[in-house]
């Protein structure tokens, strides 16, 4: 079985058709993240508490809202994970047990299973939130070092455009949907930058080599032919990752669900990315500061 | 890597050696997940006989371990609350003392680059404010006081860490990490626990530090005799796990032991450490004084070997125990086990087991200083480690009272329940100053002074991050991973034979190998499996298919340039390496920034990741090059299922 035979699209002729779409999705999640509703931060990195709890009888959400009325509660967010689930968070993270101990006295009329509980210091969340951003920055850091060395600067310029507007879409998205960053979603992002890296090599690798053994052709077609022989491989690839990284949405449970929905959106882009944004990006390049000679 | 797979003679050798060496792979994995899948079919039941054996820990020390997320637990972030140790240990509190602590704290919480105690020098230097009025008995200037506090709050972390420890066991977690970051923080694990009450107990401020006097031998043997007694009459053998297929073969040597060599007297002296053998129960003993077989005779002290100690606590816990046991008698452990080399070289360790009185001679509130130190010139422990401790006049009083009436009798300092020492009482001790000898360095020294501390000089502490996962949401979390494992499984295999079919299958047993190997990597590093660690080994699945991809693919090409399936076979593995190498490494690199960076589940997750792709090349691609190999054998193809 084979799903390509012998492709022969014109990526790089749909490149003006990528670019309005690619800009456009970065430009929604840039306004959305930056100016319209934010980001919707776990208390991981706000500091708050966090209560699951499993209820004996049927319980809405609207219920536990009324009778979660102390004020140091604030508005408590309250979100179903099950049936008869609710996770209960709350910005507060007072001393000691003090808020989940206050959540469960006002919810005493029910009888419920404490699943879990988070609780995280308002310090320690900026703390998280500092070691989180740090390890993007060092990951991207040494990874555009080791694409430089491997390839060429332009080379690595490419990855990493393809790499903000993969993660730029994929925020826009979780701003977009209110979807929570918490620690896992975090470590998705860079499982992210890690996948679709590994994409945009493989397209690079396939350009370096033709570049190499193939000398009458210019930029465009060999990128163009680049791309088409390792379209097969992206999309099988693609769709594995794509089809197990679905189970852990469906199957993984509420814990997993912001890990798996942000692998999924960043496995659709990024699949995406390496083929319509960093491939043409080096035509692009090369036609506005002229070919250099070719390393290696 | 241009390896000739031409028809020579030399193919067959060079397979040879990698199924040798692919051999030895599997049966590395297979010895690393055997103790899992061991322990993983043992029933609650046959658990807690291994328990009682004193095996479980040494089972459970061989399996994948699982973080909390899946089994169920408590992970505490502790850190010491500075300004209130400060405010705690200042004598005399004015308003204008309490005006610059609240300054002070206002400060800190705002300030990044500078400590509590830098804050607190500036603003008392700017206040022109003298701390020497509200920290007497100390140095005179700021900047002295404040290091002096610096230092001590150093200890109240070392004192927290102490109480902690001392604490953590009654909790029954097989291997909880109690572990100090930074200047003031404390991590706190414990598996398999979820009662937030019992995590406060755990963290409360003051710690019990009790004095109180030993049973003489006599009564404590009595005590052991009666314990016999009611165990024999109950025919405790059924109660209590003794493997006795451990002990027959060993009998002979076991029968030196002596019900008065386990609980002879002082006079038998050091010597009889030298009985700790690997043997753990004389049989014929045990028939007769069950509780006394348990225990060995470490000179002066009674010992329980580590192994029994599980089996000698639950039965000092028994209901019909404890009412035949004298009412004004408590039974304390040493805080924890110590290592004797026996005569034949090999090491066992030891629990001490000592015979109290109920009321305690005197408590901790009494304390007002300790500190480690060398023995000073001209005494006759000059330069041995000794603690001095000082008591209020209050103390010194009954302390002097005490010793008095017991002189050359021994007095146990007890901390939350576990002895921490036992020493010999030499003379009356008037005016309430003690020095304590007899400490092996140091070190031990020093502990002492934590542990004699402990009980006057809380450390107060905060509770700033918990994240406690319920048992049920654990195994929820376990069932829904392996789920979505063997979900993704059964897709990427359908996927992949339906694609590649014979080369698929190639794929897959590839596939399954690397999942195998990671877990087995994770048994042998003793690494912890996370809930995001099962999702990395999701993500594996997906991902490791495309070193396999890559290869297909490219001798697919090589196929339809009409080249032999030989050549295309040689030629898709050597041309698809570098690709694969150079693909892999990146997200090589984004595993290694979460293992350094991420906490937790995320290093879990980090940790899978990394040997995920680790294991890719070696199954991926050596392993899958193998398998073509012998599948293509001597033969000349003249198509490929592919």
């Amino acid at each position: 079985m084979q799903f390509f035979e012998n492709p022969n699209y014109n990526i790089v002729g749909k490149f003006k058709a990528a670019v309005s779409l690619s800009v456009t999705l970065v430009l929604i999640g840039i306004i959305s993240v930056f100016f319209h509703k934010g980001l919707h931060y776990g208390i991981d990195f706000e500091g708050g508490t966090l209560i699951q709890m499993k209820f004996a009888q049927e319980t809405s959400a609207g219920e536990l809202r009324d009778l979660l009325t102390d004020e140091s509660l604030g508005k408590p967010e309250i979100q179903s994970s099950g049936v008869n689930e609710f996770m209960i968070r709350v910005k507060n993270s007072g001393e000691g047990t003090e808020v989940t101990d206050l959540i469960q006295s006002q919810l005493s009329s029910k009888q419920y299973e404490v699943r879990r509980i988070e609780k995280v210091g308002p310090k320690i969340g900026q703390e998280l939130r500092q070691s989180a951003l740090l390890a993007i920055v060092g990951a991207l850091f040494l990874i555009l070092i080791y694409i430089s060395v491997r390839f060429e600067f332009r080379f690595a310029v490419g990855a990493v455009i393809a790499l903000f507007h993969d993660v730029i879409i994929t925020l826009g998205i979780f701003s977009v949907f209110d979807f929570l960053i918490t620690m896992p979603v975090i470590a998705a992002f860079l499982t992210i930058v890690g996948y679709s890296l590994n994409d945009t090599i493989v397209v690079y690798d396939r350009i370096r080599e033709n570049r190499f053994s193939i000398r009458n052709k210019s930029i465009e077609e060999i990128i163009n032919l680049s791309v088409n022989q390792s379209l097969s491989r992206t999309v099988i690839t693609s769709v594995t990752t794509f089809l197990v990284v679905l189970v852990l949405v469906l199957f993984g449970g509420e814990v997993l669900f912001g890990f798996s929905i942000a692998m999924l959106i960043g496995v659709i882009v990024g699949t995406y990315s390496s083929a319509f944004v960093a491939a043409p990006f080096l035509v692009w390049w090369e036609n506005r500061y002229g070919a250099k000679a070719v390393k290696k | 890597m241009k390896a000739k797979l031409g028809g020579n003679g030399d193919m067959p050798r060079k397979l040879l050696l990698n199924y040798v060496l692919i051999g030895l792979l599997l049966l590395w994995s297979a010895i690393e997940l055997y103790p899992t899948l061991k322990f993983e079919g043992l029933t609650e039941s046959e658990k807690e006989v291994l328990r009682e054996n004193g095996q479980l820990a040494g089972l459970e020390s061989e399996i994948i371990k699982r973080g909390l997320d899946l089994q169920g637990g408590m992970h505490l972030v502790l850190e010491v609350n500075i300004p209130r140790l400060v405010e705690n240990l200042a004598r005399t509190k004015t308003q204008s003392f309490y005006e610059l602590m609240e300054a002070v704290k206002t400060r800190d919480a705002a300030e990044e680059d500078l400590d509590y105690f830098d804050i607190l020098l500036q603003e008392a230097d700017a206040r022109e404010f003298r701390l020497s009025r509200h920290f007497p008995g100390r140095s005179v200037k700021n900047d002295e006081i404040v290091s002096e506090l610096r230092t001590e709050s150093r200890d109240a972390v070392g004192r927290a860490l102490e109480i902690i420890r001392n604490r953590v066991d009654q909790f029954g977690v097989s291997e909880p990490t109690i572990q100090r970051v930074g200047n003031k923080r404390i991590i706190v694990e414990l598996a398999g626990i979820s009662d937030p009450d019992r995590a406060r107990d755990l963290i409360k401020d003051t710690a019990l530090l009790e004095f109180i006097l030993l049973k003489d031998a006599e009564v404590a043997q009595d005590a052991i005799n009666r314990i016999d007694a009611v165990l024999k009459k109950n025919d405790a053998s059924a109660d209590i796990a003794v493997d006795s297929s451990r002990f027959r073969d060993e009998e002979s040597r076991d029968k030196a032991i002596s019900v008065e060599d386990l609980l002879g007297s002082s006079e038998s002296g050091q010597s009889d450490s030298d009985t700790s053998s690997a043997v753990v129960v004389d049989e014929n003993l045990y028939q007769d004084k069950p509780f006394t077989s348990l225990l060995r005779n470490l000179g002066s002290d009674i010992g329980v070997p580590a192994e029994n100690f599980y089996a000698v606590r639950k039965i000092l816990d028994r209901q019909d125990v404890r009412s035949a046991l004298p009412v004004d008698m408590r039974i304390h452990f040493s805080n924890k086990a110590e290592s004797f080399i026996a005569a034949d070289g090999s090491s066992q360790n030891f629990y001490r087991l000592y015979f109290l009185n109920k009321e305690a001679g005197l408590t901790g509130s009494v304390v007002t200083d300790a500190q480690a130190t060398l023995g000073g010139a001209g005494g006759n422990n000059m330069g041995q480690p000794v603690v001095n401790l000082t008591m209020n006049s209050e103390g010194a009083k009954i302390w002097s009272r005490l010793t008095g009436a017991n002189v050359n009798k021994r007095v146990a300092i007890v901390l939350d329940d576990k002895v921490h020492m036992a020493p010999n009482i030499k003379g009356k001790i008037p005016g309430g100053r003690t020095v304590i000898e007899g400490l092996e360095d140091i070190n031990e020294a020093k502990d002492m002074e934590i542990v004699l501390k402990a009980g006057a000089l809380p450390a107060p502490v905060d509770i700033i991050e918990e994240r406690t996962i319920g048992p049920s949401l654990g195994s929820d979390s376990i069932r829904k991973g392996t789920l979505s494992v063997l979900i993704g499984l059964a897709l990427v295999v359908v996927f992949v034979v339906i694609y590649y079919k014979f080369s698929g299958v190639i794929a897959i047993t590839t596939l399954i190998l690397n999942i195998l190997f990671v877990l087995s990597t994770l048994a042998f590093l003793k690494a912890t499996l996370t809930l995001p660690g099962i999702a990395g080994l999701v993500l594996t699945l997906g991902m490791a298919v495309d070193a396999n991809v890559l290869i297909f693919e490219r001798i697919r090409e090589e196929l339809r340039k009409g080249k032999t399936v030989r050549a295309a076979v040689e030629g898709g593995y050597s041309r698809a390496l570098i690709t694969i190498l150079d693909a892999n490494l990146t997200t090589l690199i984004a595993a290694l920034v979460l293992w350094q960076f991420g906490s937790g589940p995320i290093r879990g997750f980090a940790v899978v990741l990394f040997w995920g792709i680790i294991f890719n090349f070696v199954s991926g691609y050596y392993i899958s090059k193998t398998l073509f190999e012998t599948y293509l054998g001597g033969r000349t193809l003249k198509t490929l299922s592919i």
